[in-house]
């Protein structure tokens, strides 16, 4: 994990100095992650795709604003962020950011065409999960999916890692009662 | 509702200080009832993380276009100040310029205040005149003196030359009295011989 930091560090550099080769390399290593963090938060692959697209182009515009390479990703994942939230705006001017509906990802349940889990228990997820506020479900999403610290998700969704903490607790509250009923059928 | 001495979801979350950590560990051992609550939370993360991640359907990438590179001016900055040894270098650059650029405008003490340009430009031209009329005017003496230098020499030469011709007449005029006189006393000689023939043969006869 350490080695790979360095790297990304060294391959941050060598994009700044105009190493296009470099920043692919880059994109290739986070834009799964970036993709599916979107994915979840938008509910929409067409504008997960595009949305990363544009993440990706800022960030190599932006390249040089980054203080600290070794925080890449938060830095990164503000960048998402800001994009979805930005797209959340323009649907819907009247700012209703916290029902967002995604539409359901059944497709989630199948990699290449064959079944990978259960498609109950991933109905429910993604079911239990739009039952959240759109905080909340990121709050979950870069938590549980992502794997980020208390204080990168602070820095990334700019809010106290108290509020992170309140909103991801409620969040897995909700899930829990969600979800009881297909765990104890034994799905998972 | 816990009991535990700390936020059970912060133990399950690893965001415990360590000595929190030990001792909520301790407590859990021993409460079932908190060892449930960390199940139940476990089994929940394990629902959630069966929905997998997506492969993204277009891979992205960047060509290496113009219109995306910084600019030479951005790269070459970038160069320098993620290179300290570029900037150190750039630093003395700039102080060594610097002073080069103090030495040679720094203003040298003088004792007036230089005219303005325009005053100087007249005073240029002024000083020019007069140099040239100065130089005129020497040019000219020289010429007036070196004539009639050469002047005074020809009349010197002149007189010596008449003297010397003077001269020499004169020393041909004594030398043509002093031939008359020898011719003189040699005809008066001969004539004085004749004579003393011709008696001689009167005697005899």
């Amino acid at each position: 994990m350490i080695l790979r930091a360095v790297e990304d560090a060294d391959l941050i550099r060598k994009a700044r100095r105009g190493n296009v080769e470099a920043y692919n390399l880059l994109i290739s290593r986070w834009e799964r992650r970036v993709y599916n963090y979107l994915l979840r938060i938008v509910g929409n692959r067409e504008d997960a795709l595009d949305l990363s697209q544009d993440v990706f182009l800022k960030a190599y515009q932006n390249l040089r604003k980054l203080d600290d390479p070794a925080r890449f990703a938060p830095w990164l994942y503000r960048i998402a962020h800001n994009e979805a939230y930005s797209l959340f705006r323009k649907r819907r001017p009247e700012g209703e950011t916290e029902e967002l509906h995604p539409e359901t990802l059944e497709g989630a349940a199948t990699l290449g065409g064959n079944a990978v889990f259960p498609v109950e228990l991933t109905l429910a997820v993604s079911g239990a999960l739009r039952k959240l506020t759109a905080d909340q479900r990121e709050t979950v999403i870069l938590k549980i999916y992502q794997g980020f610290k208390f204080e990168e998700i602070a820095e990334i969704v700019a809010a106290p890692v108290s509020t992170v903490k309140s909103r991801l607790y409620t969040a897995l509250d909700l899930l829990k009662t969600e979800l009881a009923p297909v765990k104890a059928r034994g799905v998972s | 509702m816990s009991c535990s001495p700390f936020d059970l979801r912060d133990y399950y979350f690893k965001d415990l200080a360590e000595n929190e950590r030990r001792l909520t560990e301790v407590h859990v051992k021993t409460c079932a009832h908190c060892r449930e609550e960390l199940e139940r939370l476990r089994g929940t993360e394990t629902a959630l993380l069966a929905l997998p991640d997506e492969e993204i359907p277009q891979r992205i990438g960047f060509v290496s276009d113009p219109v995306f590179q910084p600019s030479a001016f951005r790269r070459g900055w970038s160069a320098l100040w993620d290179s300290a040894a570029r900037l150190g270098f750039a630093s003395a650059a700039m102080l060594s310029a610097a002073l080069v650029v103090f030495s040679l405008t720094r203003p040298v003490p003088q004792a007036a205040a230089p005219a303005p340009a325009v005053s100087r430009t007249v005073a240029e031209a002024d000083v020019s005149k007069r140099v040239n009329d100065a130089v005129a005017q020497a040019v000219t003496r020289a010429v007036a003196e070196s004539e009639s230098r050469q002047s005074r020499q020809t009349q010197e030469l002149l007189a010596a030359s008449d003297r010397r011709h003077a001269l020499e007449t004169q020393e041909m005029k004594v030398r043509f009295e002093e031939y008359i006189d020898v011719v003189n006393k040699h005809l008066n000689t001969l004539i004085v011989a004749s004579n003393d023939a011709g008696g001689a043969n009167g005697e005899a006869r």
